[in-house]
């Protein structure tokens, strides 16, 4: 399947590594091409520099013909711009975006965005850490 | 000296500038106008009322009075509301033609640092006439 | 009524400005501390130091009851999402989102932005009600005295319908290349026969521009 990611942290490039090894066509968005240096040595998906929020660019990185959008910038509304655009405009089957914001993060799900919120997983996580 | 304007917050630190502008105006035989601002929350329309906060107000303000009556001064008082104290502190020396502010503040602290909120430093920069801050002492607490 | 605007930047500022003085009741929010401080001091109290997007923020300056939320920031995703969370999170009636990236208005309207207001849009609108709606459009200046134009023959052209030949072409002017509806590129000959929505490229003298605009616009 083809897959566009869009930010490559620490986060998009660990999961662009996974999909790539999985064998699906992945494509990593970042507005810094220094990102990309987190991808791995292995990785066979294609880095593309630009902004996932100009569809142009989503074009280019063959947004048409993709089945999966993963929004993981650093900003909140950015992503939920893309994701927007990903799932309305450009009618991706499968957009997923990060909000770190807990209480936008329910709202977007609530209008029907699969979203997650880092914070609260993470939150959580060490939360149960303290009871081991 | 013309008008002294003190705005009081209701707190022990009022009592002092209350005292120090009835001396100074009863000297000079100027006049005194004591000020509460009534900080009104953005969620509620300006003009709400809001019946704790105007009785804290008016006390506030009739125990200024009682002071002032106590040095044999007789004042003037204004409940006021408003977004926030320090503009509307500014906008009413301004309209009165007020010739000296005379603020009382507590010593407080947040989180562990002095704070001198956020009114007095407006009013400080804004302020057309000049002003006078009574910084109350610490307390024990803040001692340590 | 009661304006919230996010973003207290020169449009926030100035916006702000002008709601204040028909009498509206107006709060800006901004993010910078400085910002909001000059804007308390030269408006009043009518600043608040945040986030706009954040639904705490919102909910302490009274978004409820708000009748207008306006966002004005400079990024694209920043005033959608205000006016999202205005919209469904505090059922602000109206909300207005500047658009920086003209190509996203048709998205905002379609999340629920009521109103969309694009700088780039207005002023395209503006530079193209300017101009004659046929004009020759300049491509290439060569030698200093002949200039390559574009030309699109609008259906009122009184070259439609003719053969080049019969065009009253200014002297020193060529037509090198047609592109018809199809959008495929030909080199005319004297015997092609113009079309209306043929874009045609041309060259001609400097001098005869009025001229050529004349045989092949109509203008």
């Amino acid at each position: 399947m083809k897959a566009i990611i869009m930010g490559c942290g620490r986060v998009g490039a660990q999961l662009a590594a996974m999909l790539d090894t999985e064998g699906h066509d992945v494509v990593v968005l970042d507005i810094d091409p220094h990102s990309f240096r987190r991808l791995p040595q292995t990785f066979k998906g294609t880095p593309v520099v630009g902004n996932g929020t100009d569809e142009d660019v989503l074009r280019h990185a063959g947004i048409e013909e993709a089945q999966i959008f993963v929004a993981v910038t650093q900003g909140d509304n950015r992503n939920v711009l893309a994701a927007q655009i990903a799932k309305h405009i450009f009618k991706v089957p499968r957009v997923v975006c990060r909000i770190y914001d807990p209480i936008r993060e329910q709202m977007y799900r609530a209008l029907g965005l699969q979203t997650i919120s880092p914070t609260i997983a993470g939150a959580q996580m060490l939360r149960k850490a303290l009871e081991t | 000296m013309g008008k002294i304007l003190v705005p009081v917050r209701g707190t022990r630190a009022d009592d002092e500038a209350i005292k120090l502008a009835c001396t100074l105006a009863k000297r000079t035989g100027g006049e005194v106008g004591v000020l509460y601002v009534i900080e009104v929350k953005r969620s509620l329309p300006l003009d709400a009322e809001i019946d704790e906060e105007i009785q804290k107000g008016e006390m506030a303000l009739s125990q200024a009075a009682m002071l002032a009556a106590k040095e044999g001064y007789e004042l003037e008082t204004e409940l006021l509301q408003a977004r926030e104290a320090g503009p509307a502190i500014v906008d009413e020396a301004h309209e009165r033609d007020a010739e000296l502010i005379v603020m009382g503040l507590d010593y407080k602290k947040i989180f562990g640092e002095y704070s001198l909120g956020d009114t007095a430093p407006y009013v400080l920069r804004n302020a057309p006439c000049r002003v006078w801050l009574c910084r109350e002492a610490m307390t024990v607490e803040n001692h340590h | 009524m009661y304006f919230i605007v996010v973003g207290g930047g020169a449009v926030g500022y100035n916006l702000g400005k002008s709601l204040l003085k028909d009498g509206q009741e107006v709060l800006i929010i901004e993010q910078d501390p400085q910002a909001c401080q000059r804007i308390t001091e030269e408006l009043g109290s009518v600043a608040v130091r945040g986030d706009g997007c954040e639904a705490k923020t919102l909910e302490e300056v009274g978004t409820a009851r708000a009748d207008v939320l306006v966002a004005v920031t400079g990024d694209d995703e920043d005033n959608l999402v205000a006016c999202q969370v205005a919209r469904h999170k505090f059922k602000v009636p109206k909300t207005i989102a500047r658009v920086k990236n003209p190509r996203l208005e048709p998205l905002f309207k379609l999340l629920g932005v009521d109103i969309t207001v694009s700088s780039t849009n207005l002023i395209l609108t503006h530079i193209q009600q300017g101009l004659p709606s046929h004009p020759l459009m300049p491509l290439l200046t060569l030698k200093g005295c002949l200039e390559v134009v574009e030309v699109c023959l609008p259906a009122v052209s009184p070259a439609v319908g003719k053969r080049l030949k019969e065009l009253a072409l200014p002297a020193g002017s060529v037509i090198c290349l047609l592109v018809g509806k199809d959008n495929l590129p030909v080199v005319p000959t004297k015997d092609t026969v113009l079309q209306a929505e043929d874009c045609l490229v041309a060259v001609t003298q400097t001098d005869s521009l009025v001229q050529l605009q004349a045989a092949l616009a109509g203008l």
